[in-house]
Order: structure tokens, then sequence, then C-alpha cells
């Protein structure tokens, strides 16, 4: 009869707290019966549980101490008792409490598709500042602080802002208010103007920000986010299809909103690697927007004359198929095919890979498959 | 290949991809995470504090801090049930200890705290078994976490030992194991009180 002595006696603690596989539970009360050492464990274990439950079902635990009842009973009940009612209060505060967590973050706006990227990657940047306290002087990339990305960041946005008729909210050094920001990658630069005054600006506005707290960088920054969202190009669909120059790229509003997006994103997972903090990648409906943006800038940076090469963004979670394009020479046969996940694509063209550290597959020409590579790493505006 | 380590079969939703939906702002999954926990989360509370207002006061509380503060959930560490029963669980002990600061008087006498109890609960036992349900839900707060979370699963979350194991990805044998360590340590504390000094008197 005792033969199981070990393994009930292993089995003891889950069986007090109703976790026993229900074929397992039987043989627990047949073993404490003939065995003193078991039954004085159990009873300890069940006291336990009856002191952890607490006395709201008082009539069921009536004798839970009493080494007569904790035979068959005890595990039982010991899990179900107030759940049920608990779990109808639960329904009737919902309100209550999903209304407090939601008064905690700024509500995301209602805007359009082509801005919902950037509102979402916006919110994003938002949830990791609370994780930023103290910690402000951290370096991020390049020589930057966490501090003077935020400032790059206001930065950043301030081109969009200005096409948007959005007031800078760092002046302009020298009194020369027209020149900084809407210049910066405005219609009039060059096609390495844009880049110097770019440049510039982000200096200016990190020397500017650095003189102050991190916590008014974080108030003009979002300020200018939110002037973006609440702007009528992010709702109106038809007034997001003009065009602009900025960053020397020719674009509908909606799709510098999306550049947008992408550089907060970018950026934020920059910040969160700072910390150690693993940020997640966008919403898969915004990432595959932004890869699909990606994919059609670099189809143009490669041109007509570039050898084909057949290109497949993988879906980052599981191994579904994901999207295909064959970049280059349309009327030539394929010379290459490469496969990148989706998220090592965007950070490729993000500038954080470099061409050959990203993680790829790739047969045929392997000289065709590295100038996609190499073309879309140089597209690094970030 | 990336695992997706947190799915799971009884319908809830995984919880790297309801992460990334909170970190982003999606409210929806605010409240499929509600759904989902809520009633964990008041199960834990109500048990600790043993009072309906409070383990709503709990909740409302473990709810704001996941969708204000995200980035505390790490879901390559663990699950989400196991880190809100967590923190549910840390709470209601505060809770409770906080409201014992407030209360002018102690218990009259410690040493029943650590006697043991008669076989016929009377109406003192129920002062004392209430000391006693604060004093174990304390020290389990205090447990190594490997051992909490097996504690949580099992107990509070109605897992069996073996779901439990799956979810943390460790063996069924070392659940058991952990568990049985937990439940251990809690009964000393019945029987040893932590601090000397304190039997004493002093």
């Amino acid at each position: 009869m005792d033969t199981d002595h070990d393994g009930v006696r292993a089995s003891l603690a889950a069986w007090a707290v109703g976790a026993l596989e229900p074929g397992e539970r039987r043989t627990v009360p047949r073993h404490l019966a003939g065995c003193d050492a078991c039954a004085a464990e159990a009873e300890r274990f069940t006291e336990l549980v009856r002191l952890l439950d607490g006395p709201a079902v008082p009539p069921r635990r009536d004798g839970r101490g009493n080494p007569d009842d904790t035979a068959v009973d005890a595990a039982d009940t010991a899990v179900a008792d107030d759940t049920a009612a608990v779990a109808d209060r639960a329904g009737d505060h919902a309100d209550g409490v999903l209304a407090a967590a939601l008064g905690l973050r700024p509500r995301t706006p209602p805007v359009a598709p082509h801005a919902a990227p950037y509102a979402a990657a916006v919110a994003g940047l938002r949830a990791l500042l609370p994780e930023l306290a103290g910690r402000w002087t951290v370096p991020v990339v390049h020589t930057w602080t966490a501090h003077a990305t935020l400032a790059h960041l206001l930065a950043a946005d301030e081109p969009l802002a200005a096409v948007l008729g959005i007031a800078p909210r760092v002046p302009a050094p020298h009194g020369n208010g027209r020149k900084g920001a809407g210049q910066g990658g405005g219609e009039g630069a060059g096609a390495a103007g844009w880049a110097d005054a770019w440049n510039a600006r982000t200096a200016d506005v990190i020397a500017h920000e650095l003189a102050r707290t991190p916590e008014q960088t974080v108030a003009a920054w979002a300020a200018q986010a939110d002037a973006l969202l609440a702007a009528p190009e992010a709702r109106d669909t038809g007034r997001a299809a003009a065009p602009a120059t900025l960053m020397g790229m020719r674009l509908p509003v909606a799709e510098h909103y999306l550049v947008r997006a992408f550089e907060v994103w970018i950026h934020t997972d920059d910040l969160g690697r700072a910390l150690g903090l693993a940020v997640p990648p966008p919403p898969e409906e915004h990432l595959w927007t932004l890869v699909r943006l990606a994919v059609r800038i670099l189809g143009g940076a490669l041109g007509p004359a570039s050898p084909p090469v057949l290109f497949t963004v993988a879906r980052s979670a599981g191994g579904e198929a994901g999207d295909q394009w064959v970049l280059g020479a349309e009327d030539k046969p394929v010379r290459a095919e490469l496969v990148v996940d989706a998220v090592d694509f965007c950070l490729l063209v993000g500038g954080r890979y470099p061409p050959d550290a990203i993680p790829r597959t790739a047969v045929g020409d392997e000289t065709a498959a590295r100038h996609v590579l190499a073309t879309a790493a140089s597209l690094a505006w970030l | 290949m990336p695992v997706e380590r947190t799915t799971d079969r009884t319908g809830d939703p995984p919880d790297a991809e309801l992460h990334r939906r909170l970190v982003y702002g999606d409210e929806s999954a605010l409240g499929e995470a509600y759904a989902a926990y809520g009633p964990l989360v008041r199960r834990v509370a109500v048990r600790v504090t043993q009072s309906p207002v409070a383990a709503e006061d709990v909740a409302q509380e473990v709810f704001a801090q996941m969708w204000s503060r995200p980035y505390a959930y790490d879901p390559g560490r663990g699950s989400l049930r196991t880190w809100l029963s967590l923190l549910a669980h840390r709470r209601a002990v505060d809770w409770v200890r906080s409201e014992a600061r407030h209360r002018k008087a102690v218990p009259a006498d410690d040493a029943v705290l650590y006697a043991v109890p008669d076989a016929r609960p009377g109406p003192d036992q129920a002062v004392v078994d209430r000391e006693r349900s604060l004093l174990l839900h304390t020290a389990l707060a205090e447990l190594p976490r490997s051992q909490r979370e097996v504690v949580h699963l099992a107990y509070f979350a109605g897992r069996t030992y073996r779901q439990a194991a799956v979810e943390l990805g460790i063996p069924e044998g070392t659940a058991k194991t952990r568990l049985r360590s937990a439940l251990r340590k809690l009964a000393e504390t019945l029987t040893d009180p932590p601090d000397p000094a304190y039997e004493r008197g002093a």
C-alpha cells in the first residue's frame, strides 16, 4: 500500500493547493490513511492553505484543520471558492478600473490611416519615457545621450511641421527665424544641401535643449508631435496627398508621416537598447506599411538598370512568407534571391545594421544581392 | 527563429503581442488584458486584504501600472498572468501593511499568533486567523521569485502543476519541488516567529 510514499510525499504541496492532475488526486487520501508522516505534512499544508484562503466562504472552511476532513475535499475546494463572485464584481467595476488607467496616458488621437503609424510611434516613445527617469545622460547612438536623442527628434520632426505651418519650438540661431526649420529639408535645398542643413539644425537644437531640463525637451517634442497629429493633414487623406520635398525626398505628405513614424520608432529602439529594454516593433500593420515604403524608396535608389533581385521581406513572428518584389531591371532574368526579416530590413534602412551584418538568406549572384543591401544601408536617414 | 513561448491554449492573448499593443497605446489591449486577468488580480487581492473595496483599489493600481508603464513588464521574463498576479499580491500586502500602520492598537498577545489553533475556532480564532493569514501572505511575498511564480500559478491562478511547469518552462518535477519548498517555508513562518526579539516581547 505504501509503495507510492515518495510520489505522494512529493505531491502533497500540489495536492494541498489543488494543483494535482485530476487522475492523480485519488492516490493521496489512500496513502494518508496509512502514513502518519505524510498525514502530518498534509495537515500542515492544508491548514496553511486555509489561512491563505482567508475567511471568504466560512461554511466550507469549517473543519479544514481537522485531520478527518483533510483527505478528500480540501484540495478540490481550495481554488474554486470565491472566484466566481470576484469575477462577477470584476465585470461591474471594469469601467472604473479601465477609465482610471486610460487617464494616465494621452489618448491616441483619431487620425487617418496614413498618420496612424506616427501616432502609435509617438505613443510608443511616450511609454518608454518613464524608464528614462534619472538616466537621461546614458549614451544612445552617435554621440548622443538620451536627452540629445529626444532633442534630435524635436529637430527631425520640424521640417514636416514647417510644411504644415506649425511654428518651430526652438528659435533658429542668429535670429534667422525662417531659415533653420523651413529650409532644413525644404524645397530649396539641393541633394547634398538638405543633409548639411539637417545636421546643422540637429546640432543647434541639441545645443539648445541640453541647456534645458530633459522634461522641457520632452514637453517640446511631445507638443510638436501632438501638433503634427492635430494638423488637418493628419486627418484628411486628400490634403495629405499633396507632395512635399523633405530630406531630399519628394513624397506625398502622407508618406512623410510614415517617415516620421519610422524615425521615431528607430530612435525609440535605440533608447530601449541603451536602457537594456526590448522595444517591440510597431504593430504589424504599421510595420508593413513602413516596409513597403522603404522598399519603394530602395527600388528608386537602385534604379531600372541595376541587376534584378527577387527580394523577400519575411514576417518576423513565425515562419509565414512575407511580401516579394523584383528590384532593379524588369526586363532581365532575376540574378539573385534575397530574404530578410521585416524588422531587420527596417533596421538596415535605418542605418542600424552594416550591410554585411544583417541576417539574410541569399541564393544566386552574391554581388547583386550585396548591391541591394549596400544600397538599402546607404539610405540611412537617421 | 523566435519561439512564441507565451502562447497557450487557454484562449488568453499571447503575451508578446499584447505587450506590443500596450506599448503602442492600443486601448483594446488594456481591455483584453483586463478581461483575461482581472478576475485573477481581484482574487489575489481579496485573499490578502479580505476586503472587496481594497481589492478594487488594488486592481485599479495594477492595471494602471500595466497601462501607464508597459515596460515594467518584460514578456521575455515570464507570462503576463504571473506578472500581474505577483504585482497584485505585492500591492495587496502593501495595502494591508499601511492599513495596519494606521491602526492604533496592535493585536493583544503576539504569542497567540504562533500557537497551535484550537480544533474548533471560536470568535477570537477569527482574529488570530486573520493575523496569521497576513503573516503568511507577507512571507509569501518574500519568497524567491522562482518559488512565488509556481505558488501564484498553482494556487491563485488555479493551474495544475503540469500547466504551471509548461507556463514557466521548467520540468514538472521542478514545479512540484518548488511548490513544496515554498509551502514548507511558509509553514515555518507559522511555527517560527521571524524575529526572536518579537517573541520575547521586546
